[in-house]
């Protein structure tokens, strides 16, 4: 280090990096595994909980384990329930939101490349808008939606949870700045130099650059269809339809008071488990995508 | 917001509905062979239900009727329910033939004029079979509006072994023993001998009723009467005010975690509660099996009791239904049908209200090995001939619920003065139905 000059963040970090000791921080290390604590608790909760009837549910210790196993018991209750419904709302619930991400990735990415590489009248009014609507929340939408699909006779049906589902304000936001970032604008020029159309320029060399953040848009989209609850709530009204948010709150409603109620909390809660594992397997096998791309992010000059 | 707009069109709706009535003939009965040529006519009719296993029912009428397809949907249970209905009746299109309808909301359609009514369709004729004060909960003079499904008559459930220790060996018969029983059990077990929960207007209402009172009248038309504040509910109050004064019976709202955890650990000894709550109980304390008993609900008056209710419901057909006959018979058979009836009663345990299944040894001599044997059904059966049958409701019980939380329920929770509680709810109601254009008598 050249004495006399301030240090470039950079020179910092490959100061720390030198030596290791350096780089504990006592305060970092518990706010991160208080971070982890908050979100990994109630999930070792819901686990355990899986494992109980409802006996142990109200007499035993919410981290401990009850005093029989019944995982495999709440399993086949939960299978039975009106002759296989959960299968039922699984299968619409991966429908909803694996044809939901699908979509909102290629048209995020599609927008967001444009946005990002292509000059055109109104440009920055339209990303304007696109950033406003961010700010709306999907709940407010959610009424005026159902109106709109009520009109056009597609309410009850499964187009009502998947169109408004595709359409990702904040997908096109984060592929905009994705693209800026992650696609040269001397490729491109090469490109065309050689004489490639533009959309073949965007498939071959603007998707291929972009994977980890169409990763991303997808995670976040899949992510938010799968526990999206209000819009299925008041768009579907048939049974046959229901995901499983809105599956098993109507299977927890039987446990409210009332005639011929019955107490199905372990099933409920089982459900509520089973409901969440592929979600946790997604993330897990798309991950390697993710970490790579943001690593090519940072290291790229 | 939405409730409200709803109200003043409704009431608008049922004073114009006061000036037609002046004009309109009463419909004639339905011939039988209007019926026959209806009930063998191929038709789709729908029902929007949440009884658990209703479908069996369903399955009965169509194998009875092979013309009619009905199609049953769950669309949620209770607030839900009744929302769709409502979006779907103020829509024009997508509504039910049939509906599911609770007891205290029937007068809430009867307002909107959203029911049919069944008695030209054959409904006096089922009058006799059902117990007196579910047929009477359903119909206003001559006209019949829903058919009961089951009924919730309130007893009292409460733990033998607990009360045993504090030497209560007899389920108490009067309110009196049962405040002696609670004070034994408190001192001797540190147990509450039950909960009067602050959330639940239900419940509470169903001790009113038991005492007798009958606060709430609607002539069918605009005009309430409410008096919360009658002896009859002021004995109730006065009563559970000396309990909660002696912390001898616990607060905390019921079917939240606390408070299941209550009944399985025995801390609660025991919940006054309707008769879908032993099985329900026994769905979340299944390790205190044989440990509970069930006695009638304790009285004011040992000579002559009465009993309340405490949920049920009913179906009821749609007055916008386009196969008014397909759409009463459903309501009916489902309700009458001795086998489907008894079905209801016995394997989805709903509590019966036709006297036919009360009485059918397959029902009322089961007997239930989480209370030690005993022929629970046959009690509560006991109990439902004894429910007061004057007591009605408002045509709009969801504010009278919402508002009884912030009032009397706030009271009790905090444990404070609940006849001030009482009052505040009184005039919440009051307030309510004035500014929503009822006449309050």
């Amino acid at each position: 280090m050249i004495a006399g000059t301030v240090p470039t963040s950079r020179q910092i970090l490959r100061n720390r990096r030198r030596h290791p000791r350096d780089r504990r921080s006592l305060l970092l290390t518990a706010l991160v595994w208080l971070g982890v604590a908050y979100f990994l608790l109630p999930l070792l909760w819901l686990a355990i909980a899986s494992t109980k009837d409802n006996a142990d549910l109200f007499t035993t210790f919410g981290f401990a384990f009850g005093d029989e196993f019944n995982f495999f018991n709440n399993i086949v209750d939960l299978l039975e329930f009106r002759d296989g419904a959960f299968w039922r709302w699984t299968g619409n619930t991966i429908l909803y939101a694996g044809a939901s991400a699908v979509g909102a990735t290629a048209l995020a990415t599609a927008a967001g490349y444009a946005f990002a590489k292509f000059e055109f009248p109104g440009r920055r009014f339209i990303f304007s808008a696109i950033l406003g609507s961010i700010m709306i929340p999907a709940t407010a939408l959610a009424l005026p939606t159902y109106l709109v699909f009520s009109s056009l006779g597609m309410v009850n049906t499964p187009w009502a949870i998947i169109i408004p589902s595709i359409v990702s304000p904040f997908g096109v936001y984060l592929m905009r700045v994705y693209a800026e970032d992650s696609v040269p604008n001397s490729l491109i020029e090469a490109a065309r130099i050689d004489g490639a159309s533009e959309v073949r320029i965007f498939f071959s060399i603007g998707v291929r650059l972009m994977v980890p953040g169409m990763v991303t848009v997808f995670l976040f989209s899949l992510v938010g269809v799968w526990n999206n609850f209000f819009l299925p709530l008041i768009m579907l009204s048939s049974s046959d339809l229901y995901p499983l948010t809105v599956g098993l709150a109507q299977l927890q409603a039987l446990s409210t008071g009332g005639g011929g109620s019955t107490a199905v909390f372990s099933t409920v809660i089982t459900g509520s488990f089973i409901s969440i594992v592929p979600l946790v397997v997604a993330f897990l096998f798309l991950q390697r995508y993710w970490e790579s791309g943001l690593a090519d992010g940072s290291t790229k000059e | 917001m939405r409730t409200t707009t709803a109200m003043k069109l409704g009431a608008t709706a049922a004073v114009a509905a006061l000036a037609l009535t002046a004009c309109t003939a009463p419909a004639d009965d339905i011939s039988n062979a209007d019926f026959e040529t209806a009930m063998s006519t191929p038709t789709t009719i729908s029902m929007w239900a949440w009884a658990p296993g209703i479908e069996n029912q369903v399955a009965m009428f169509e194998e009875a009727y092979p013309a009619i397809d009905v199609v049953l949907e769950n669309v949620g249970q209770g607030g839900d329910h009744y929302t769709k209905v409502r979006t779907a009746l103020e829509a024009g299109t997508g509504a039910p033939d049939v509906i599911q309808l609770e007891y205290q909301y029937v007068p809430s359609f009867v307002l909107t004029e959203s029911l049919l009514d069944l008695a030209p369709y054959g409904a006096n004729d089922v009058a006799d079979q059902f117990t007196p004060w579910t047929w009477s909960q359903v119909t206003n003079g001559d006209a019949v509006y829903a058919i009961p499904q089951d009924a919730g008559p309130m007893g009292n459930l409460y733990r033998e072994d607990i009360l045993a220790a504090a030497g209560i060996t007899e389920a108490p018969v009067t309110w009196d023993d049962y405040a002696v029983a609670a004070e034994a059990v408190r001192n001797q077990t540190g147990s509450y001998i039950t909960a009067l929960s602050g959330n639940d207007a239900g419940s509470f209402l169903g001790l009113v009723w038991a005492a007798g009172a009958a606060p709430f009248s609607y002539d069918g038309v605009e005009t309430i009467s409410v008096d919360l504040t009658g002896p009859a509910t002021q004995e109730v109050i006065d009563y559970w005010q000396d309990l909660i004064d002696r912390d001898l019976v616990s607060t905390d709202p019921s079917f939240t975690d606390g408070w299941y955890q209550g009944l399985a650990n025995g801390t609660l000894a025991g919940w006054l509660t309707a008769a879908w709550g032993p099985a329900f109980l026994q769905g979340t304390a299944a390790d205190t099996t044989g440990l509970w008993r069930a006695a009638p609900l304790p009285t004011f008056d040992a000579d002559n009791p009465i009993a309340g209710n405490w949920g049920g419901s009913t179906l009821a057909a749609l007055s916008a239904t386009e196969h008014p006959i397909v759409a009463a018979e459903l309501a009916k058979f489902i309700n009458t049908d001795p086998e489907a009836t008894l079905k209801f009663a016995t394997e989805q345990f709903l509590f019966p209200t036709r006297t036919e299944v009360l009485t059918s040894p397959e029902f009322a001599e089961q007997e239930s090995e989480f209370y030690g044997g005993q022929r629970v059904n046959e009690i509560f059966a006991e109990i439902s001939a004894t429910v007061d049958t004057e007591f009605q409701w408002l045509p709009f019980q969801d504010f009278v619920a919402a508002s009884f939380v912030d009032t009397l329920g706030k009271a009790i929770s905090e444990k404070g003065d609940l006849s001030a509680g009482l009052a505040a709810w009184q005039d919440a109601i009051v307030t309510y139905a004035t500014e929503q254009g009822f006449t309050v008598q």
